[in-house]
């Protein structure tokens, strides 16, 4: 797979502008999240009044990549997907309580992409997944296959919640809350700015990667590193810059 | 504006996570839904609850008369208290 990467944008608590992510690419720290949210205020409230947080991470990241009049697959993808609302709608179940009629509503994985979908005016396909650590290489497929398939151009949104306390020990791989918008194409038709992305098998273990792989992807372009190993399981996801 | 009218309207302020909305901004006579404030039917339900909680009333989801009580603030003001004198 071979993808044009036209446009990057990436939100992470205190980290919302090239120069910060630029910094963070050369020395990568745990940020400490205390819930910030991105405003979306290029949305009026009554518009905004349903978007959770992960929901505005992704519209904040992913609105600038879709031109006005544009239609674009779009690709949503999340391992956890928004661990806070399912956590207060099971405590109310346990509490039986009834349920927010809005909260239930919203509670499924593709109900972001659907939100899209309705601020943005969007037709076409949209896909929304839920994979391993390896969520952010599996999202690339997608769209690898959206690109083969005819779409000039995708947008493929990775995004991932700092989960409630009652999760630690089962999530261990959200160390903050981020949202990563990237605008692919095929590579034909660009020069540069080009990556290849392959799957080998892989045996025996190996330590996971240091970063979830959409942030060391993003901290791999702003670093200038030209290769990039993703293992995980019995699957080793290399990337490799097209020079 | 009574008082059980600011309170309703700041109810639905807070349960419908209206940001920049204050209770100024919801008249007695606003309509809600449609044209006015401009809520749906998911805000609807989700009202519905809220004041159920709030007020300890009970509101039939099978009540012909709910879409008048929901017209406005005013209208959500008789309704509760209605509840809860009966």
């Amino acid at each position: 797979m071979e993808f044009h990467i036209h446009q990057l944008r990436a939100w992470a608590p205190t980290l919302d502008t090239d120069e910060a992510w630029q910094a963070w690419a050369h020395h990568p720290t745990h940020l400490p999240d205390n819930n910030e949210q991105p405003s979306c205020d290029f949305l009026p409230p009554m518009q905004r009044r349903r978007l959770s947080r992960l929901a505005r991470m992704t519209m904040h990241v992913a609105w600038p990549l879709c031109g006005e009049q544009e239609q674009l697959p779009f690709v949503f993808a999340s391992r956890h997907g928004e661990t806070p609302r399912t956590f207060a709608l099971l405590s109310e179940v346990a509490d039986q309580q009834p349920l927010s009629p809005t909260q239930f509503g919203l509670s499924v994985h593709n109900a972001i992409a659907g939100q899209w979908s309705i601020l943005r005016g969007q037709h076409g396909e949209s896909v929304a997944i839920a994979g391993e650590a390896d969520t952010f290489e599996h999202a690339m497929v997608e769209a690898a296959a959206l690109l083969s398939d005819g779409a000039p151009a995708v947008l493929v949104v990775i995004a991932e919640e700092r989960p409630p306390a009652a999760y630690d020990g089962w999530i261990d791989d959200v160390p903050f809350s981020y949202a990563v918008a990237l605008r692919v194409g095929g590579i034909e038709a660009h020069a540069g700015r080009g990556w290849q992305l392959r799957l080998e098998s892989h045996q025996g273990t190996s330590t996971p990667a240091a970063w979830p792989h959409a942030l060391d992807f993003v901290r791999a372009l702003h670093a200038g590193d030209d290769t990039l190993e993703h293992p995980w399981k019995t699957r080793r996801w290399i990337w490799q810059r097209i020079p | 504006m009574t008082v059980l009218q600011e309170d309703i309207a700041q109810l639905i302020i807070d349960t419908l996570n209206l940001e920049d909305v204050t209770v100024a901004d919801i008249p007695p006579d606003l309509p809600l839904f449609g044209e006015g404030l401009g809520l749906d039917s998911v805000d609807a339900l989700e009202l519905a609850l809220a004041l159920q909680k709030r007020y300890d009333i009970r509101i039939a989801s099978d009540s012909k008369d709910a879409r008048q009580h929901f017209t406005t603030v005013a209208t959500l003001a008789a309704f509760v208290q209605a509840q809860q004198g009966a």
